[in-house]
């Protein structure tokens, strides 16, 4: 994989976004507004299943208002980090915070889509109250989501993050 | 008024010597201060796209306001505490970076935005709170507020691309872009 990486960072695609000196400033820009959408949204959608936030609107109307934009910026979220690995894919690859956090987008999505479904099953039973595991999960769907955001920043500072874990 | 003794004082405090050296104090500043800024951002974002009358809601502008504006507050204050840390560990540095100033004065500008229209436009709220579409001081309030942030989040990303912690780029060195 490490090979790989460092191949990656030799062609051409590579070096075309490398020698772009202000995309990866730009790039960076755009990812932090987006994951300023992401986690915001399901901020007030955790906080809706803690009945916390909007417990005067029904569950489904909260989701459906927030949906949209944690999926949209999502997208524009993954899509500025993809160029933004491909302009220093070694760097990434070396980088034990590299990998943690992107298990745990994966975790943080199959999460947020965990309360999609809950309305689809809730609008059945006319019921949005939630259960003690549900409120966990959103509790849990936050923290992950501010890990995200600390790997995110630890990429840079693997070796003093991880000591003798980092990758080398 | 020269601030740079200031700076220099920030700059040789303890504090700022003890996050120099620490090995994992900054990586944890830093990640704080991104957590931070972007709940600042995205909750400022959620109040001004209702003050542009988006999406077509049933939320009034006054119970969004109350219920987004302590986190937005908190945030913010947890987003000043940790950036002014970040800025003692270099700050003589930091001084002399163009962004960071602009970064400041774009801020200022988002404040005297929110007060003008806290102070003014929201005086008559009870007239257009529950309307879609809120009047046009409101709506260029939120437009002005959205395009603030939004050059803050970018003038606190040239920061780190003009002078980051890296302390071996020299000072005079404007935009090097070879830090993270």
């Amino acid at each position: 994989m490490l090979e790989f990486a460092e191949w990656l960072g030799t062609t051409p695609l590579s070096v075309a976004i490398q020698s772009r000196l202000w995309l990866t400033p730009l790039l960076q820009s755009i990812h932090i507004l987006m994951i300023g959408v992401v986690f915001v949204s399901i901020l007030v959608v955790a906080l809706r299943v803690l009945g916390r936030m909007r417990a005067d609107e029904p569950f489904p109307e909260v989701w459906h208002r927030f949906a949209p934009w944690f999926w949209s910026a999502l997208v524009v979220m993954l899509a500025t980090g993809i160029v933004l690995t491909l302009g220093e894919p070694a760097r990434e690859a070396h980088a034990l915070s590299f990998w943690i956090k992107m298990s745990l987008v994966v975790v943080g999505t199959l999460s947020a889509a965990y309360f999609g479904r809950t309305v689809a099953a809730a609008a059945g039973h006319g019921t949005t109250e939630f259960s003690g595991g549900a409120r966990l999960i959103a509790v849990a769907t936050v923290a992950v989501w501010l890990a995200i955001i600390f790997l995110g920043r630890a990429i840079a500072y693997d070796v003093e993050v991880w000591g003798s874990w980092h990758l080398g | 008024m020269d601030l740079l003794p200031l700076f220099q004082q920030l700059h040789d405090s303890a504090l700022s010597e003890w996050l120099r050296t620490s090995l994992k104090a900054m990586p944890i500043v830093e990640a704080i201060h991104v957590m931070a800024i972007v709940t600042v951002f995205g909750t400022i974002f959620l109040v001004d796209l209702r003050l542009l009358g988006y999406p077509h809601a049933k939320r009034s502008f006054s119970q969004m306001h109350h219920e987004l504006l302590r986190w937005t507050w908190g945030a913010f204050g947890l987003a000043a505490v940790t950036g002014v840390l970040l800025l003692m560990v270099n700050a003589v540095t930091y001084y002399r970076n163009t962004a960071l100033w602009l970064k400041m004065l774009v801020i200022l500008l988002a404040g005297i935005n929110m007060l003008v229209f806290e102070g003014v436009t929201a005086k008559s709220v009870a007239s257009w709170d529950k309307g879609v579409t809120p009047p046009t001081a409101a709506r260029l309030a939120g437009a002005l507020s959205i395009l603030l942030w939004v050059t803050v989040i970018f003038l606190g990303r040239w920061i780190g691309f003009t002078k980051g912690y890296d302390f071996a780029i020299p000072e005079d060195v404007q935009f090097d872009f070879s830090s993270p």
